[in-house]
């Protein structure tokens, strides 16, 4: 099963295709505030490097985020047109998932890292290899990186972009070896993940398919702590 | 040639079906009226997410309404500017891959030609030369249109657009959003002889407009009772700012339509669909030799049949958009 996908969460356009557990292309391309102007023809240019016309791709994976807030409606948005468009099954994958799955092998657990932009808080999720994937322990965390500390209790690899500088700021108990990796999510990565659930019949419906903010906007926090107080 | 015109400037999420330029097939329009009301206006990282959730859905709309699929399209429009950076990309992001995927032609649309397209789609006879006011809650120019997509732009608003006053004003007085068609309805029960506000710029030689000072006055000579608790003659208020409001744009849109000699105007965008604005161009033009056009009331709000209307006549053009197509917040009408 040949798939495609999509990541342009992190001021990158990440463009891979795998075929089953082979990676065909696995692209990124600088895009630090022309993630829309690029995009298609990043995706073009790949599938023309692997030699293989968009017919022959049999679903698509896109990179829900968190990350820029412009940035995954662009990829959601061009990942659901393209579906749409040729009728594929179409899979909606965490970035911060997309990240820890190259690094299943590095560690018993996994920090994927994504900056929100304020200081030094991240959106995170611990993930521990299983299977041919990962899985998500837990809850989705948003705050300081040091407030993760607590919730490392094996071995870690921290992964994403500032992964080393994040690592240095947590402060694992005794005895926990703590490594990093500098990742940027990966378009192979995305593709590999939605390659697993489409082998299994699973799918997300494309018109429905909507970005993972994990934040609200602050028009939206101002509303409902105003609420809140108004009882 | 059927075109897919797709509109997300702003607040609407809009996808149509027109055929030629000049038969709507269908025009899905999904308004985020339940978020402008419960935030007082446009959030626009608010909307730029619901646009995200409701394009698919509203292209689908379109081709469902009109019986078709994609299969069918022959080339895609859609507003690339001006508006809200975050919205425009929704729009531009959907038609570009549409376009990749069923390799058809693309072409960026300017929003405000949109608008005077509309007037095209209501009246296909519409003759040019002619002058055009087009006025919404975020746009307010005054055009000379020697034939279609060729613009002389007379003035334009030096703040406020006029729906931007309207808005500001009902916010002011506490009613709903938007405040176009509230005062509108509101005003049919007040005097609107009952306040003497401004006219600004009435008088000047410029085609340009300012409405803020308009505003202000109305918040000025109101702000001390309504902090008092005093009820308010509201229908009165909003009758007597109304009227100010239509005088200068009927006032200023008759002087250039005198100065550039021609028989026909074109009123387009959201204010058009004004009840007192119609009713005041229409006895100004009387007599005169001068008829006044303005668009069936699904097309003076923003909506995407306008888009593939305006982007049809840019492609008769010879004009095209590439896949690097992008957005711009700012942009001057008529350029491709």
């Amino acid at each position: 099963m040949i798939v495609l996908g999509i990541d342009t969460s992190a001021y990158v356009n990440a463009v891979g295709i795998v075929d089953g557990s082979r990676v065909l292309a696995d692209d990124t391309y600088p895009a630090r505030t022309d993630s829309l102007e690029q995009i298609v023809a990043n995706i073009d240019t790949t599938l023309k490097k692997t030699g293989l016309p968009l017919v022959r791709i049999d679903g698509i994976g896109v990179g829900l985020g968190p990350g820029s807030w412009t940035g995954i409606r662009v990829g959601v948005t061009v990942g659901k047109m393209l579906v749409f468009g040729f009728k594929k099954p179409v899979c909606g994958v965490p970035t911060l998932e997309a990240l820890a799955f190259p690094a299943r092998d590095e560690a018993p657990l996994i920090c994927s890292v994504i900056a929100v932009g304020v200081g030094d808080a991240v959106y995170a999720g611990l993930y521990s290899p299983e299977g041919d994937g990962v899985k998500r322990i837990g809850d989705y965390y948003i705050g300081e990186i040091k407030g993760l500390s607590a919730l490392i209790t094996k071995p870690v690899v921290v992964v994403g972009a500032e992964a080393e500088r994040y690592a240095r700021l947590l402060r694992p108990a005794p005895g926990m070896t703590l490594k990093a990796v500098e990742a940027l999510p990966s378009g192979a990565a995305v593709a590999a993940l939605a390659g697993v659930r489409l082998a299994r019949g699973d799918s997300d419906d494309a018109l429905s398919l909507a970005p993972l903010y994990l934040k609200d906007s602050t028009a939206r926090v101002f509303v409902n702590r105003y609420k809140k107080e108004q009882g | 040639m059927l075109v897919l015109g797709i509109e997300t400037s702003c607040d609407e999420t809009a996808a149509a079906l027109v055929a030629d330029g000049k038969t709507i097939l269908s025009s899905a329009i999904s308004t985020q009226l339940d978020l402008l009301k419960k935030y007082g206006g446009v959030v626009p990282e608010i909307a730029a997410r619901r646009h995200t959730e409701l394009i698919g859905y509203v292209i689908k709309e379109a081709l469902d309404t009109a019986g078709m699929t994609l299969d069918d399209v022959e080339a895609v429009a859609v507003t690339s500017r001006p508006g809200l950076v975050g919205c425009l990309m929704v729009g531009v992001a959907a038609a570009k891959t549409i376009s990749y995927v069923k390799n058809l032609p693309l072409i960026g649309v300017h929003h405000i030609e949109g608008h005077i397209f509309a007037n095209l789609l209501s009246h296909p006879a519409l003759p040019f030369p002619h002058v055009c006011l087009t006025v919404s809650g975020g746009h307010n120019m005054l055009l000379y249109v020697p034939e279609p997509c060729k613009y002389e732009v007379l003035g334009a608003t030096l703040d406020d657009a006029a729906g931007e006053a309207f808005d500001k004003v009902a916010k002011f007085l506490g009613l709903d959003f938007p405040g176009g068609p509230v005062i509108d309805k509101l005003s049919r029960q007040g005097n609107p002889k009952a306040f003497k506000f401004p006219r600004p710029m009435i008088g000047t030689k410029s085609f340009d407009f300012s409405f803020s000072g308009l505003k202000t006055a109305v918040v000025n000579m109101f702000k001390d009772p309504l902090a008092r608790g005093e009820t308010l003659p509201l229908a009165d208020i909003a009758a007597s700012f109304q009227e100010a409001v239509v005088d200068v744009l009927v006032a200023k849109t008759m002087r250039a339509a005198a100065e550039k000699d021609v028989a026909a105007i074109s009123v387009t965008g959201g204010v058009s669909a004004n009840s007192r604005l119609r009713q005041v161009f229409a006895a100004a033009s009387k007599n005169r030799g001068i008829e006044v056009f303005f668009p069936e009331l699904s097309l003076c709000t923003d909506n995407a049949a306008m888009i593939a209307a305006a982007g049809y006549a840019r492609m008769m053009l010879g004009e095209r958009s590439d896949l690097r197509l992008n957005v711009f917040p700012n942009a001057p009408l008529g350029l491709p």
